[in-house]
């Protein structure tokens, strides 16, 4: 309720979304006032402050009302809640509303249309790099030209399209999950999402300006600037990158502050931490490693650039500095960074799988502590990313058990999801089939993963295109499919339309299989000896890197297929009921599709 | 049923708790940071 008559003392009150305080504190963090709900005439027993407070706040509604003509007196009510319930039903219109929003529904979609964007842009890059890799030799690109583009592409994929859409599902859906009427921060959570595409800007500038003679282009130093010696010699690529990483860093972690503030601080009465889904688990554990991890990578940036400007010498070799000193702190965020990407995912797969199986979440407990194991192993690895950097035997050994012995949680997942699905009642709708593909290619990117962290293996394919393929299949295999089953699954909801199913399946498959003829051909390809970061190949090479050429720009195309469907959805098609899917369970489903611009601002009672 | 000061009562812990876990969260944020530049990796004796 946002206004209206207070239903403890039975007064009027004025709409929340008009209460401000005036502590500096409270005024920067914009703390849900819904939510906070403060009585609108103080009894005796509250502060002075607060008293002047809302009677400030009540005159200050009064004279609005009356200035707008609606009457006064004993019409005052009336009118104080007619201004609420406009408010209630009636988000503002045009640009203002996205650009000043801090409803979380719209924020949500921000952050996914932002993703979407960015997926189609990074997608772009990586595109000029499979067509110089179409033939050998060098046809289309320098080998600098190709270090941008690649290092584009990831940096674009990783921070721009996956981490953006995952956090724009959290900011959708885990208010309507707990029955919280926003996330806790509003004010914090519009800032997050518009400091990115300032961030995107200032990564892509450096890379146009070079084509006007400005500069020598973005950085070529991979996703996480791994490469100590181009960090420290490059251009102004480099300091974009640097700038772009604390922009990154400021609204990863203000997010993340958000999320944990929200979920600890906001569930409704009865919903225990048991009884979250576990999509709201899984992001509770993703925002504390974004909390630990992002400050390092932060750091790690902060030192680079004062190497490289103001005289300091962290990393660089020939004044003391230790060069691999970048990459055990850019790896202490990297590896966590992997599971951050990957835990939103795993939180919504078993939500998918259930529903389309027609059963409860499996193994729900089991689950939670694999989160919380993983998010602990996956900061004590690291070094599995350094293991031809020349560390004691004794570490070697260490990180490659310790790295090993996060299949143990991972597997119970594994065996959880399939566990969903053994004997269930199944339909193969599209967000199902995303969900199986999900497991499918996840499950191979994880037995790579598996093998790769064994010291003797590791010597002979690291830097190979073996971990180009791994990771794809980690990444794309899990999170995109992930995503892309998340974004099927709840596009009715998001919309109130179904969207077409046959589109969806064939988007389905044929994403599958341009999937799988653009990396499975990598795989071999490093088997044999083909180095990554490396714009030519051997001739040997030839025939395997046409097909997984090919193969990627089909699989480019078929990405626009989903546009086509995401559109057509949102123009219309048959009307989505609440609960959407049959088998859907949660408190988002027990809302009309889609749901109203304010939700749960009566707190639902958990039983 | 709570009367109007549970209410009261209960909104406020609610916001105060909010204020301190927002205030701890930042500050684990910058001692994090600020640790990152003691450079632990070349001081710990096992990744030398």
């Amino acid at each position: 309720m946002n206004g209206g008559v207070n239903q403890i003392n039975g007064l009027s009150e004025p709409p929340f979304d008009r209460l401000r305080t005036n502590g500096l504190i409270q005024s920067f963090l914009n703390i849900n006032r819904v939510a906070i709900r403060l009585p609108p005439r103080p009894q005796a027993s509250t502060s002075a402050f607060l008293v002047r407070l809302l009677a400030r706040q009540r005159e200050r509604i009064e004279e609005r009302a009356l200035g707008e003509g609606w009457g006064e007196g004993g019409h005052m009510t009336e009118a104080i809640t007619a201004v609420a319930h406009d408010q209630h039903e009636h988000p503002p219109v045009g640009v203002m509303r996205w650009l000043s929003t801090t409803n979380h529904k719209d924020l949500g979609i921000l952050y996914m249309s932002f993703g979407g964007i960015m997926f189609f842009i990074g997608g772009a890059f990586i595109m000029a790099v499979r067509a110089e890799l179409l033939f050998p030799g060098l046809q289309l690109l320098s080998p600098g030209m190709y270090n941008q583009l690649f290092t584009l592409h990831a940096l674009i994929m990783v921070f721009g399209a996956i981490m953006p859409f995952a956090t724009g599902l959290n900011n959708y859906l885990i208010p309507l999950m707990i029955g919280s009427p926003d996330m806790a921060l509003p004010r914090v959570n519009n800032w997050g999402f518009w400091i990115l595409p300032f961030a995107a800007v200032l990564l892509l500038i450096p890379f146009f300006l070079q084509f006007t003679g400005i500069g020598s282009g973005a950085s070529g130093a991979g996703w996480v600037m791994h490469n100590t010696s181009l960090d420290l010699q490059s251009g102004i690529g480099i300091d974009f990158a640097i700038f772009t990483i604390h922009l990154l860093g400021l609204s990863s972690v203000s997010g993340a502050i958000n999320v944990v503030v929200t979920v600890l601080n906001m569930r409704a009465p009865g919903m225990t931490l048991m009884k979250m889904p576990l999509f709201v688990w899984a992001w509770l554990i993703t925002a504390f490693m974004l909390i630990l991890a992002m400050p390092v990578f932060s750091a790690a940036a902060t030192m680079l650039l004062t190497d490289r400007h103001f005289g300091t010498h962290f990393f660089d070799a020939a004044n003391g500095g230790d060069p691999i000193l970048l990459q055990h702190l850019i790896w202490f965020f990297g590896h966590p960074e992997v599971y951050i990407v990957l835990l939103p995912a795993w939180g919504l797969i078993p939500h998918i799988l259930a529903t389309f199986s027609r059963k409860p979440v499996y193994g729900y407990k089991a689950q939670v502590y694999a989160f919380w194991a993983i998010c602990f192993l996956s900061f004590i690895v690291w070094s599995h990313h350094m293991l031809t950097s020349g560390l004691p035997l004794a570490a070697e050994v260490y990180f490659m058990y310790s790295t090993m012995a996060i299949s143990i949680p991972t597997s119970v997942l594994v065996f959880c999801w399939l566990g969903a699905i053994w004997r269930g009642a199944m339909t193969f709708e599209t967000p199902m089939l995303f969900a199986l593909g999900f497991v499918a290619h996840f499950g191979m990117g994880a037995l790579t993963g598996l093998i790769l962290p064994a010291v003797a293996v590791n010597a002979q394919y690291h830097n190979s295109y073996v971990i180009v393929s791994h990771f794809h299949y980690t990444f794309f295999g899990g999170g995109i499919f992930g995503m892309m089953a998340a974004a099927y699954y709840w596009l009715p909801k998001f919309t109130g339309h179904m969207f077409d199913e046959k589109l969806g399946r064939l988007h389905f498959w044929l994403t599958t299989i341009f999937f799988n003829m653009t990396f499975i051909p990598q795989w071999f390809d490093g088997l044999g000896g083909m180095p990554r970061h490396v714009a030519d190949y051997a001739l040997r090479f030839s025939a395997s890197n046409f097909i997984s050429s090919v193969g990627a720009f089909l699989l480019g195309l078929t990405q626009l297929l989903l546009v086509y469907i995401v559109f057509k959805c949102m123009r219309g098609g048959p009307k989505a009921t609440g609960q959407v899917w049959e088998g859907a369970r949660g408190l988002e489903f027990t809302l009309p599709s889609p749901p109203p611009y304010h939700t749960f601002e009566t707190p639902p009672e958990v039983k | 049923m709570m009367n109007g000061d549970d209410l009261m009562n209960e909104h406020e812990k609610r916001e105060r708790r909010t204020v301190q876990l927002v205030l701890a969260l930042m500050l684990f944020v910058a001692v994090i940071y600020a640790m990152t530049f003691l450079k632990l990796p070349v001081w710990l004796p096992a990744l030398k």
